[in-house]
């Protein structure tokens, strides 16, 4: 048996020699670091494959990595770290005494210090080289590093290629470099650590000594790599005893493997809540903001899932684990963190957190269902304790904790696509899309506004050829189509996310929200001026009063909608654009009637003295205009209210109250500025003037609502997209006047435009053919005096 | 005079003040997938051509489960009494199947690089040959179920080539009679040697064939582009590990002891050859870029690929000679596999970073 394995490795000895990268070649041609790395690492792998069985074949090869280590990389390590050269020059002669015995475990104990060594060396050299501001050489030596095990769902770092490139180019300074290629290289070597210790325990599980003795050494000098950030963050004493466990691990791999559980635990103890590269600010954010999300949506996807203590559907329980999951993920990264705000209450969550996915799991596998109420009170009770544990200014910016739950609730819309469950597959695209609108989406209407229409059109019916999430879904198309948006949408959220990373300063929130209520309010107030402006006698000043109790209301439900907004937004918000659509329809409608009596009626009627009505039909009519003063002071503002506290929520959690207020008061005072411009300007009109006027801003922001409500009905898919290709609008046509390239756009402002100016001149007709009549009736009688007013006559 | 002024001037305010707040930024069309700077027209070749045989393959696979299935029906599915009355008719349908599948499985083997490490055919991979069944991994499982032609409906059975596997080499009791037969008639009952249940053996031949032709329009239509290229290379190279873990606990390491139900009869170490092939036509593709941003990097990359692939060669060809590697060597192996596959990935996600191409989640 034992010849046969010789065999083998000699075998493979001389295939992988042939194939591989020669060290001889290796050293006759100029090699970068990271070759020469690789040339040492695989030679002193195949030295121990074949040191059993060909001794004299893997002392050339040690040989050959030790002058390849010479050649081509110790004066540089050596210089800008002596103590991992020492490692390595130590290393290298373990190894010739390891192979003197054959002893292949402690052979491999050495290869693995040699190699740690090396790359500790070489991430020395590329911080000197970054801190002189030597890009060339941090840009050489980089590549010489490994990688965090990749799988097929995980993608390697690139921020430190990425960061020392941006260097190189001027685009980014010495600290942020170097903070940058830390959290990469170090959050990699901290990763590798911990898979050595995992690989460890399974080595020893399976009796494998020269791989217990491998994997032991490499986690000793993943920790060298790493220890300059644990004596700043934990102190010397620590770091000594830290080093004194790694050390006792070592033996008990070595010579002691009974000992080895043991020993695993002490390390394991001395790595506690240790981060080597300390989350950002930014990312201590992103992962306070998944925390949040995630966890909120729970029990929203537990109840869906569970009806009368059974599971209906499974597909929902699996996405409540995945969403605890994902909470959880992000608590393990900011535990650390939390541990020393306040131990005692981040053990609580914790074990709150276990709790709870231990019962989701139960109701995942069917053994015991919890209630929907049972679920969602414990994650009330987690989510307050998490609120006082984590800080607020953690909570303030969390747009990109909440693109991550957008893509992770993607992802869950392609699983269920992928299993022929479309209606699931909607109900996380809503899911999604509600998290995007009580979200980004906000500072993406100031930030980005053209990105927000780029990514309705992918969520809801798209554009064209170009189909959206919605439109493919409820058409089940097939998971690849579906998937393709999905790709295409990605393309546009990450846009968003730059764009939104830039923009986070107080100002930029405040201004944000300002622009915001400006640009809702200015519509609604726009048509509530215009109107009481011109009612301006005493008979018609009554009327000004429903149109403000009607505001008043409106003012008073949006308050409303604000207090109750945390419940009623979460379940309101996956209905935006639908909701939205009913009541600009509502609110359309109120207006088209509203202007009907308005021009036709008030004027018209009144000025022509025509009051002469039964007291029964006035009461009536009268009652009936009031109704509808009423409505259309309250849809005119509900109708921009529910939308703005939408987005203010969203700021609110970005910017806190007293910044978002700023801004509201700001854009408040132009609202009503605008608002008591155009009641003063039309003032000292003559009422045909202001009659114009307020035609024309009416009939203006009409059309603005008649384009606007036809794009939101084409965005959820009530009406069909025809759009006109050769004419291309700026995005800002259709975000401020509601007109976008569509045909049915067009049509439908054209017809309401037709509409107004239509009946404008039907009432004319008719006013004409009634005086017509009457001034014949009036000419077949003796006539009195004139009762034309001196009114009617400027008329 | 006056009016007509006042007039204007509201009407221009308003207008002043709407203009004001609009951003000055010009909307511009939903974003199309760039057009690819390089010429990646020989991996879509390299794909239709093996789809085209890989279909192929499958049909000859349906024909010869159908054949079964004829056979077992007109027994009235008494299998013993079929293999009692007409064993060389029996023995020739299976022997049939079981080459047609040989055939098949390296071929979707020598796409699968390319199919599983792009996002829209990706789906694909998991119906055929990674999908898990809903017993094993809810999350990981096929999206199919299978309906049988008696009825019977299997869920989420797990993925095709695992399915008919297990079916034809007899290594799941539920898709097997149980019933031992002589296929080869060398007088002793080998591995492998058991009637499969004809109805599973047809509905799984069947699903087979219909996913390949899918697979093969979805190919045809397919465009790649540089994200797609390079996103299949950062995905599939370090699956090493997932191939090194199935081999680990195959029958070529454990022998009779391993449990696994597929992926018995031919060596993962022969399939991450074939996968590793096909990744090497797909860096062939794009080296060109590669190198126009650091050519060191382009060679280094191409020859650790080719090193890869001569390394785990060398461990088959070993294997194939007769050498059962022991636990601990497959440990090793797999470790050095994955360490080099990790590097190779590691620098084909710098370039891309560097040629700010995407690689897809």
């Amino acid at each position: 048996m034992k010849v046969t394995v010789y065999r083998f490795l000699i075998a493979i000895l001389v295939s992988v020699l042939a194939a591989s990268n020669s060290l001889g070649a290796a050293s006759a041609v100029s090699v970068s670091p990271a070759q020469a790395g690789e040339s040492i690492r695989s030679a002193l792998v195949q030295a121990q494959l074949t040191l059993s069985g060909d001794p004299g074949a893997s002392t050339q090869l040690v040989k050959e990595a030790e002058s390849a280590y010479q050649t081509g990389l110790s004066d540089s390590i050596a210089a800008s770290d002596p103590e991992a050269h020492l490692r390595v020059a130590t290393a290298f002669e373990s190894l010739a005494e390891s192979l003197s015995r054959r002893d292949a475990a402690s052979f491999a104990a050495a290869r693995a210090q040699a190699w740690t060594g090396i790359l500790a060396g070489s991430y020395s050299v590329v911080e000197d080289a970054i801190q002189s501001g030597d890009g060339q050489t941090a840009q050489t030596w980089l590549p010489l590093r490994e990688f965090r095990t990749a799988t097929r769902f995980s993608r390697p770092n690139v921020g430190a290629t990425v960061s020392v490139e941006n260097l190189m180019e001027g685009n980014s300074s010495t600290e942020a470099t170097l903070l940058s290629v830390r959290a990469d290289v170090l959050d990699t070597y901290q990763a590798r650590l911990t898979e050595s210790l995992h690989d460890l325990a399974a080595a020893d599980a399976n009796g494998f000594a020269t791989r217990r003795a491998e994997l032991a050494t490499l986690a000793e000098g993943y920790f060298f790599i790493l220890s300059p950030a644990y004596l700043e963050q934990k102190g010397s004493t620590s770091l000594l005893a830290a080093q004194a466990a790694f050390h006792e691990l070592w033996l008990s791999a070595i010579d002691h493997p009974q000992q080895l559980s043991e020993k695993l635990v002490a390390v394991e103890a001395a790595l506690g809540n240790f981060r080597a590269a300390p989350l950002s600010p930014a990312e201590q954010s992103r992962r306070a903001g998944q925390l949040m999300r995630f966890l909120s949506l729970v029990p929203v996807e537990y109840g869906r899932g569970v009806v009368d203590g059974r599971v209906t559907q499974d597909i929902e329980i699996q996405e409540a684990i995945t969403f605890h999951t994902g909470a959880y993920a992000a608590f393990t990264d900011l535990k650390d963190l939390l541990d020393e705000r306040d131990r005692n209450q981040t053990v609580h969550a914790d074990a709150l957190f276990e709790s709870l996915g231990k019962q989701l799991s139960e109701a995942g596998t069917h053994r015991s269902v919890a209630s929907p109420e049972a679920i969602k009170s414990q994650t009330n009770e987690l989510s307050t304790v998490l609120q006082e544990l984590i800080p607020e200014e953690w909570l303030k910016s969390s747009a990109q904790g909440d693109f991550d739950v957008i893509a992770s609730m993607l992802d869950q819309m392609l699983v269920a696509v992928r299993n022929g469950q479309y209606d699931l597959a909607e109900s996380s695209r809503l899911d999604a899309y509600a998290i995007m609108e009580t979200g980004p989406e906000a500072r993406l209407m100031v930030f980005a506004p053209e990105l927000k229409l780029q990514l309705e059109e992918l969520f809801w019916n798209g554009q064209g050829t170009s189909k959206g999430l919605a439109y493919l879904i409820k058409n089940q198309a097939s998971y690849s189509e579906i998937k393709a948006t999905r790709l295409q949408l990605d393309v546009h959220l990450s846009e968003a996310q730059t764009e939104l990373t830039r923009n986070t300063a107080p100002t930029a929130v405040a201004m944000n929200a300002g622009i915001i209520v400006f640009r809702e309010g200015l519509e609604a107030v726009v048509i509530l001026a215009s109107l009481m402006s011109s009612l301006k006698s005493a008979e018609e000043r009554k009327y000004r009063q429903p149109m403000w109790l009607g505001s008043l209301l409106a003012l008073l439900a949006t308050a409303l909608t604000w207090l109750l907004a945390h419940e009623v937004l979460q379940s309101l918000a996956r209905y935006g654009e639908k909701l939205e659509a009913v009541v600009s329809i509502l609110a359309i409608a109120v207006l088209l009637l509203i202007m009907n009596w308005f021009f036709h009626k008030t004027y018209w009627t009144s000025w022509l003295a025509n009051f002469h009505a039964t007291k029964r039909r006035l009461l009536n009519e009268e009652t009936g205009l009031f109704l509808g003063l009423i409505a259309l002071g309250f849809t005119s503002v509900y109708r921009e209210g529910f939308e703005i506290v939408l987005f203010l929520q969203a700021l609110v959690l970005e910017g806190g109250v007293p910044v978002v207020l700023m801004g509201v008061i700001g854009a408040s005072i132009a609202v009503a500025l605008v608002g008591m411009i155009v009641f003063r300007l039309q003032k000292n009109l003559p009422y045909m003037k202001i009659l114009v006027i307020t035609g024309i801003l009416i009939g203006s922001v009409l059309l603005q609502m008649v384009g606007s409500t036809v794009h939101v009905l084409q965005v959820v898919g009530w009406l069909p997209i025809h759009v006109i290709p050769w004419f291309d609008l700026p995005y800002w046509l259709g975000t401020w006047f509601g007109v976008y390239p569509t045909w049915e756009g067009f049509v439908f402002q054209l017809a309401a435009m037709v509409f107004v100016i239509g009946s404008y001149y039907l009432a004319e007709g008719m006013r004409k053919h009634r005086l017509s009549s009457r001034s014949h009736r009036e000419a077949l009688k003796p006539a009195p005096e004139s009762q034309l007013t001196p009114k009617s006559a400027e008329f | 005079m006056v009016q007509t002024r006042t007039i204007f001037f509201t009407t221009l305010i308003l207008t002043l003040l709407l203009g004001a707040c609009s951003p000055a930024a010009v909307a511009t069309p939903l974003a199309e997938e760039n057009p690819s700077a390089a010429d990646l027209s020989g991996i879509k070749t390299y794909l239709l051509d093996k789809s085209s045989q890989l279909t192929s393959s499958s049909k000859s696979l349906k024909e010869a489960s159908d054949e079964y299935y004829t056979l077992a029906e007109s027994a009235e599915f008494d299998y013993a009494a079929m293999w009692e009355s007409n064993p060389a008719e029996v023995s020739a349908a299976l022997t049939e199947a079981k080459s047609a599948w040989f055939a098949a499985s390296p071929l979707y083997e020598q796409m699968e690089g390319i199919v599983a490490g792009t996002p829209s055919l990706a789906e694909y991979d998991v119906i055929l040959d990674a999908g898990t069944s809903g017993e094993e991994d809810p999350e990981g499982a096929v999206p199919f179920d299978l309906t049988l032609p008696d009825g019977r409906v299997l869920p989420k059975p797990g993925n095709l080539f695992g399915v008919l596997e297990s079916t034809l080499w007899g290594t799941y009791a539920d898709f097997t009679t149980g019933i031992e037969a002589d296929l080869d008639n060398n007088g002793t009952i080998d591995f492998g040697e058991k009637l499969p249940d004809a109805n599973v053996l047809k509905a799984g031949a069947d699903a087979l064939d219909m996913y390949t032709t899918e697979l093969g329009t979805a190919s045809s239509e397919w465009q790649p582009t540089e994200s797609d290229a390079f996103t299949a290379l950062v995905v599939m190279v370090p699956t090493m590990s997932e191939y090194f873990n199935s081999w680990k606990n195959s029958r070529f390491i454990l022998g009779d002891a391993s449990e696994q139900r597929d992926f018995v009869v031919i060596s993962r170490l022969a399939d991450i050859q074939n996968i590793l092939g096909s990744l090497q036509i797909v860096y062939s593709e794009v080296k060109p870029l590669v190198e126009s941003t650091d050519a060191a990097q382009a060679t280094q990359i191409e020859q650790s690929l080719a090193n890869l692939k001569s390394f785990v060669g060398d461990v088959y060809a070993r294997e194939q000679s007769g050498y059962q590697h022991t636990p601990e060597e497959a440990d090793v192996l797999g470790a050095e596999a994955q360490n080099r596959a990790t590097a190779i990935a590691g620098q084909v996600a710098q370039i891309a970073a560097q040629l700010n191409i995407q690689i897809e989640e």
